[in-house]
Order: structure tokens, then C-alpha cells, then sequence
């Protein structure tokens, strides 16, 4: 009997059975559905962030000094430590393109005129290449000992009227200070632009280092603050200390990022570096690339997938259960069918083949149906959660493979009792 | 030995069932079917009248002695052979129609046709020949449940011509029909009859087994006695003669 002949009868019997044959095929569905939604919001999520690194990012390396063994993510145990003229050596250095400080400024509010709005994120300052000039929507990158600022969305609509470029503000520094900014650009996304920031969407506000964090750092010096530690290097020095340094890699190429990134840290644990003075057992530099830092939180996002896809194959493993449960009763209930098919000239491999055609059946429909409600559900939850959508394919074509698997293996034993049901009893079954 | 003329023959057949103490269904039968012939079998409950149709029908194999059908010795074949010749040289009618309920009439025919592979359009096209031949050409595409006992019964007589077997096995094929309709079922039977079919009909009713050329009668699984019909009087083998006309229900 070919297989589109034992397809077409199988299909039959289940029609036969609708409510039986879909109650079966829920397990499946569930199991299934779990898998693809969570892995469709699994591989969202991981595009939401991974997504966020432009090519222009993936040459960028992200350095900083902690202490050795501090554990974290970007800026764990940072300490400021690199100067000005640091910044400018490691941008002259043959195998780094450029290289710019990175500082958050603590501020409290923002004032557009009359209207004020708190802002808690501070003012991020670094060089002007930060914001690559393809993320801007409008305007352009801020330059460097000019007040201007380059703005994101969530910054500029948090006012009634939104900013745009030319706009004047008014920064209050934590402390009271004021600073005024000219807003020259407005960037294309509210989500951060380097791991450094973090990925989430909140109103940023992207300065230039000097005069913003210079005159901070260095008005912090001078006015002697109750900070000894950190106060001490920018105090001696009399010029503010980076937190974190950029190092722009000519490419993305890993040879070249490697390069920038051993050319860099030798330079800055040299004695010929400022940073020098605070390097050595107590911090070291860190350069880590965006796709590094992400690593860990990718590990994490991997776990928790790979422990719902468990829950979902126990939910698939007791939906074959249910397959092989119903197959076995309909083998009985068929009994004088499969005697009948016998007598008439079926083969034991008819028979065989004609249960484990409907065992697979309600597999791949269990499959099919599981997997649009998955994307369904990865859809919604990507909708809800603000996510852009990306569709794991490879999983749908995977979750068939699993539906027809299921089908086979719950359908082996029933379809081999049928095939082994004697004519002559099966004849007789009432 | 069978020759170009017997359609089934029984050389010396034992069946021997061991449920605690040995049962011999069968206890050397030797019966020749020829080809074209109409046969029916009569005896009480238990006188073997199933194994033999099991036998014949090649659905089971003899303990001692060889079964012949359509040539073949059913006794030297395996099970997957065994299941070919079923398909091609044997035609089954039950007492209880047995056809597929989820199939309509059309497939119902053409399902012997379906495991010998053979291509649906000619199945189907075969198929609603026969129900045409049995009277049921504007039947086909009903569902078993909506036909007449008669009706589906004619669906069963289709079925089992649908591979032009070598014989066709009737088992109380007018058992669960009134008599109008009964006679109906046996007057085709003797149309394909004469049409050239070899019949072999199982039954308990006398005025059914008067339809065909001769009956064999079965007694504790021995052949009693063979009764030739048209004028040529009864053959009795066996010395003793008991009622040839039981009366109480059997179907097994």
C-alpha cells in the first residue's frame, strides 16, 4: 500500500474521532506552543540587545580599570584612573583609530525654559565619535570643548514641547550647579549606544568630556572633596581621570581588535602612562568588546531557554503518552476493522503502517498547531515586552521533526498490536 | 494434488487446537472443490465448519495435511504469502456484511484492490462496476450505515469478486437478512455462479445450501456425508447419518 493510500485512510479515522483526536493532539500543542514561544521571545530578546551592536560598535573595545578579581559587568569596579593625555597617546597609537574617555556626570534635573523635568540619568560624556554619525536622526555629533549635547528621543519628548536641534538647556548638576547645553543632535534610538550605559530605553543626554566633565572633575578636585580616594588622583593631577576608555579598532576584524586591544593595555600598563600610577596588584585594565560583555548575559538568557524547552519536553513526553494511550484504544476498538483489512489482503505492514500514519498524523498536526500558537504567543509577548520579533525558523522546522518523532514513537507499539491482531480473532471481536 | 480444474482442495486436513486437552477441530477432511462449482457446508455448532472456512480461507493452516488454493499449498506459504493469496484468490461474505464504516461504498469495494497496490482510479473504477453488477450503481458513495442489510451485503458480495478470486467464501451470508432480502443476496449468488464463480457457502439453513450443487456435511469435524443436489441424489462416505438440518443458531 503506498504511503499517500495509508495517509488518506489514517486521515479518516481521525476525522472519525474529531473531539478524541483533538483533546490528543493538545498535548503535543502545549508542548510544542511552550517551546516556540518562549524560544521566539529567547531569540527577541537576544536580538533586542545583540542588535544593538552596529558594525561601527563591534570594532569598539571597552576598557576600564577594576580590581582583578571583581566580578560584574562593564564598569564593575571601575575606578578612574586615565587622563587626557592617556586618552590622546592610545588614540595615536599605530593599531587604535581613535580612543575617547567615558563619565557620567550626576545631575537632577533638566529645564527647557519654563519647564522643568527631572533627570536622574545624568549627563553621559564621552568623545563626539560615541554617537556614530549614522545614529543620528537629526543634527550632528556635539564637539568636543563646545557645550552642546547630542539628546535621544526619550530625552527630547520628555518635554511638552519637544526639543529639537538649536534648542538651549539648562542642566542642574548634583549639587546645584547649572550647566547650559545646546542641543545639536537627536539620535535615532532611546536605547543605550554602548554596554556601558546598559541597553534599556530612558532619556540620555550625550556631552562632550570637556568642557562638561573636565571642569567637573577638576571643580571637584579643587573644591576638596570628603571622597579621599577618588578625589586624591583627579586633586594631584589637577585634570579629571576617565573612568572608561573607548578604543576604536580600525575594523571589525578580531585580528585588529585584538591589536588595538594589546597595544592599548601595554601602553597604559607602561610607566609611560598616567594611568600607570594606580595600576599594577591592586586594578588592571579591562578591554572587553560589546559582543564580550554580552557573552554573559547571552549565558543566562541561554540557560533560562534551555530550562523551559526541558519543561516544554516533559509537556511533549506526557502528549505522547496521551498519542500512544489513544492509539492503543483505538487499535482495540478497531479490532474487526483491522480483521476485515486482514482478510481481504493487509499486510502486517499495512496495518503497521497504517497506525503509525495516524500516531504521526496527530504528532505533526499537534506540531503544527503547537507552532503557530508559539508564534503567536512569542509574538505577543515580544509585542508586550517591546521587543523587536525575531522568528528562531529553525525551531519551527525542528518542532515538525519533534511532532513527527512523537507520532512515531507513540504510535510504534499500538500500530505493532494491530499488525499482529490475528484475522481470525479480530473477525470474531464483537 | 490440485489440477487446472480445483479451485480448493483438502487432502487428509487435521486441525488440532491445544487448550488444555487436544481438540481436533478438523479430523481428516478431504474435499475437492472444483472450479465453477457451488458448495455448501452444513453442521451443527462445533462440527468444524469454521476452521474449514478458516483453512480454506487461508486465514489459518492445517495441522496435518495440505490445503490447496488456486494452486497454492497454503500450508507451505509464510504468513506475508499467505496474506497475498487471501488478497487475490479469496473472497469473503460474512454473516455481519464486515465492511469498513468510515468507507463508503466505493471504497468499501475497492479496498482488496487497495493492498495489492493497485492504482486508485482503476480501483474505483472496478468498484463501481461490481455495484452495478450487484445493483448498486447509484449507491457508491454511501456510507455502510446508510444501506440496507441487503444493501450492504451486496457491498460485501462486490467486494469479494473485486480481485476475480479463485473462490468465494460466504459464512451465513443470509444470517441477519429477512427472507425477501435473503433471497435477493442468493439469487446473485447464483448469477455469478453461472457467471462462472466458484462458490462455497457455510450455513445452517437447508433452503440456503439447496442453492448450490452438492453440500458437505460436517460432524465432529469429519465429512458426515456429501449430498449431490440436481437429481443426482446424496453421497453418504460416512456410515452414519444424523440430522443434516440443525436448527439452533451458529454463526462461529
Amino acid at each position: 500500500m503506498n504511503p499517500l493510500e495509508s495517509l488518506r485512510l489514517a486521515w479518516r479515522s481521525i476525522r472519525g474521532h474529531k473531539l478524541r483526536s483533538a483533546l490528543t493532539t493538545l498535548g503535543i500543542v502545549i508542548g510544542i506552543a511552550a517551546v516556540i514561544a518562549f524560544v521566539t521571545l529567547g531569540a527577541s530578546l537576544q536580538a533586542g540587545i545583540i542588535g544593538d551592536i552596529s558594525p561601527d560598535d563591534q570594532r569598539n573595545v571597552y576598557g576600564w580599570a577594576a580590581d582583578p578579581d571583581t566580578e560584574g559587568g562593564p564598569l564593575a569596579g571601575a575606578q578612574p584612573v586615565f587622563t587626557d593625555d592617556d586618552l590622546a597617546a592610545v588614540g595615536d597609537l599605530d593599531e587604535v583609530e581613535a580612543a575617547y574617555g567615558y563619565a557620567t556626570i550626576q545631575t537632577q534635573a533638566i529645564s527647557n525654559g519654563e519647564e522643568t523635568v527631572a533627570q536622574g540619568n545624568g549627563l553621559i560624556a564621552s568623545g563626539p565619535s560615541y554617537i556614530r554619525e549614522e545614529r543620528l536622526a537629526e543634527g550632528r555629533q556635539f564637539r568636543q570643548g563646545e557645550r552642546e549635547a547630542v539628546l535621544n528621543p526619550a530625552a527630547a519628548n520628555q518635554f511638552e514641547e519637544n526639543v529639537t536641534v538649536g534648542d538651549e538647556l539648562t542642566v542642574t548638576i548634583l549639587g546645584g550647579e547649572r550647566r547650559t547645553v545646546e542641543v545639536v543632535g537627536i539620535t535615532d534610538t532611546s536605547e543605550g549606544q554602548s554596554p556601558f550605559e546598559g541597553f534599556e530605553s530612558s532619556p540620555r543626554v550625550y556631552v562632550p568630556t570637556d568642557p562638561y566633565y573636565t571642569e567637573q572633575a577638576s571643580g571637584l578636585g579643587a573644591g576638596g572633596g570628603d571622597d579621599g580616594g577618588d578625589n586624591e588622583s583627579a586633586g594631584e593631577s589637577g585634570e579629571a581621570r576617565f573612568l572608561a576608555i573607548i578604543v576604536e579598532a580600525p575594523s571589525d576584524d578580531e585580528a585588529d581588535i585584538d591589536a588595538a586591544r594589546e597595544s592599548a593595555t601595554d601602553y597604559l600598563e607602561s610607566d609611560r602612562s598616567d594611568a600607570s600610577e594606580f595600576l599594577g596588584d591592586d586594578l588592571a585594565v579591562t578591554f572587553r568588546t560589546s559582543t564580550e560583555l554580552l557573552q554573559q548575559l547571552q549565558d543566562v538568557l541561554d540557560l533560562l531557554r534551555n530550562f523551559i524547552v526541558g519543561i516544554a519536553a516533559i509537556s511533549l513526553l506526557v502528549g505522547s503518552i496521551g498519542i500512544a494511550n489513544i492509539m492503543l484504544v483505538s487499535v482495540t476498538e478497531r479490532t474487526r476493522e483491522i480483521g476485515i483489512m486482514k482478510a481481504v489482503g493487509a499486510q502486517n505492514r499495512d496495518v503497521l503502517g497504517l497506525f503509525l500514519t495516524e500516531a504521526v498524523i496527530l504528532g505533526v498536526i499537534g506540531a503544527i498547531l503547537g507552532t503557530g500558537l508559539g508564534l503567536i504567543g512569542g509574538y505577543v509577548g515580544a509585542e508586550y515586552v517591546d521587543l523587536p520579533l525575531v522568528y528562531p525558523l529553525e525551531y519551527v522546522a525542528l518542532a515538525i521533526v519533534v511532532g513527527i518523532l512523537v507520532g512515531v514513537l507513540a504510535g510504534l507499539y499500538p500500530a505493532w498490536r494491530a499488525a499482529r491482531t490475528d484475522p481470525i480473532d479480530a473477525l470474531r471481536y464483537e | 494434488m490440485a489440477t487446472a480444474e480445483t479451485a480448493v482442495s483438502l487432502s487428509d486436513v487435521r486441525k488440532t487446537y491445544r487448550i488444555g486437552e487436544p481438540v481436533h477441530a478438523l479430523d481428516g477432511v478431504s474435499l475437492e472443490v472444483p472450479e465453477g462449482s457451488y458448495t455448501a457446508i452444513m453442521g451443527p455448532s462445533g462440527s468444524g465448519k469454521s476452521t474449514l472456512m478458516n483453512l480454506v480461507g487461508c486465514l489459518d493452516t492445517p495441522t496435518e495435511g495440505e490445503v490447496v488454493v488456486g494452486g497454492r499449498a497454503v500450508d507451505t506459504l509464510d504468513d506475508r504469502e499467505r496474506t497475498r493469496l487471501r488478497g487475490t484468490e479469496v473472497g469473503f461474505v460474512f454473516q455481519t456484511f464486515n465492511l469498513m464504516p468510515r468507507l463508503n461504498a466505493v471504497e468499501n469495494v475497492a479496498l482488496p484492490q487497495l493492498f495489492q497496490g493497485i492504482d486508485r482510479t482503476e480501483r474505483r473504477e472496478r468498484a463501481r462496476d461490481l455495484l452495478e453488477r450487484v445493483g448498486l450503481a447509484d449507491r457508491g458513495d454511501h456510507l455502510p450505515n446508510e444501506l440496507s442489510g441487503g444493501q450492504r451485503q451486496r457491498v460485501a458480495l462486490a467486494r469479494a469478486l473485486v480481485n476475480d478470486p479463485a473462490i468465494v467464501l460466504a459464512d451465513e451470508p443470509s444470517g441477519n437478512l429477512d427472507t425477501d432480502t435473503e433471497a435477493e443476496i442468493l439469487d446473485l449468488f447464483d448469477e455469478f455462479h453461472d457467471a462462472g464463480t466458484t462458490m462455497i457457502v457455510v450455513t445452517h439453513e437447508r433452503h440456503v445450501a439447496e442453492r448450490a450443487d452438492r453440500i458437505v456435511h460436517l460432524l465432529d469435524g469429519r465429512i458426515e456425508r456429501i449430498e449431490e443436489l440436481e437429481g443426482d441424489g446424496a453421497v453418504e462416505p460416512a456410515s452414519r447419518t444424523g440430522s443434516s438440518e440443525p436448527t439452533e443458531a451458529d454463526s462461529e
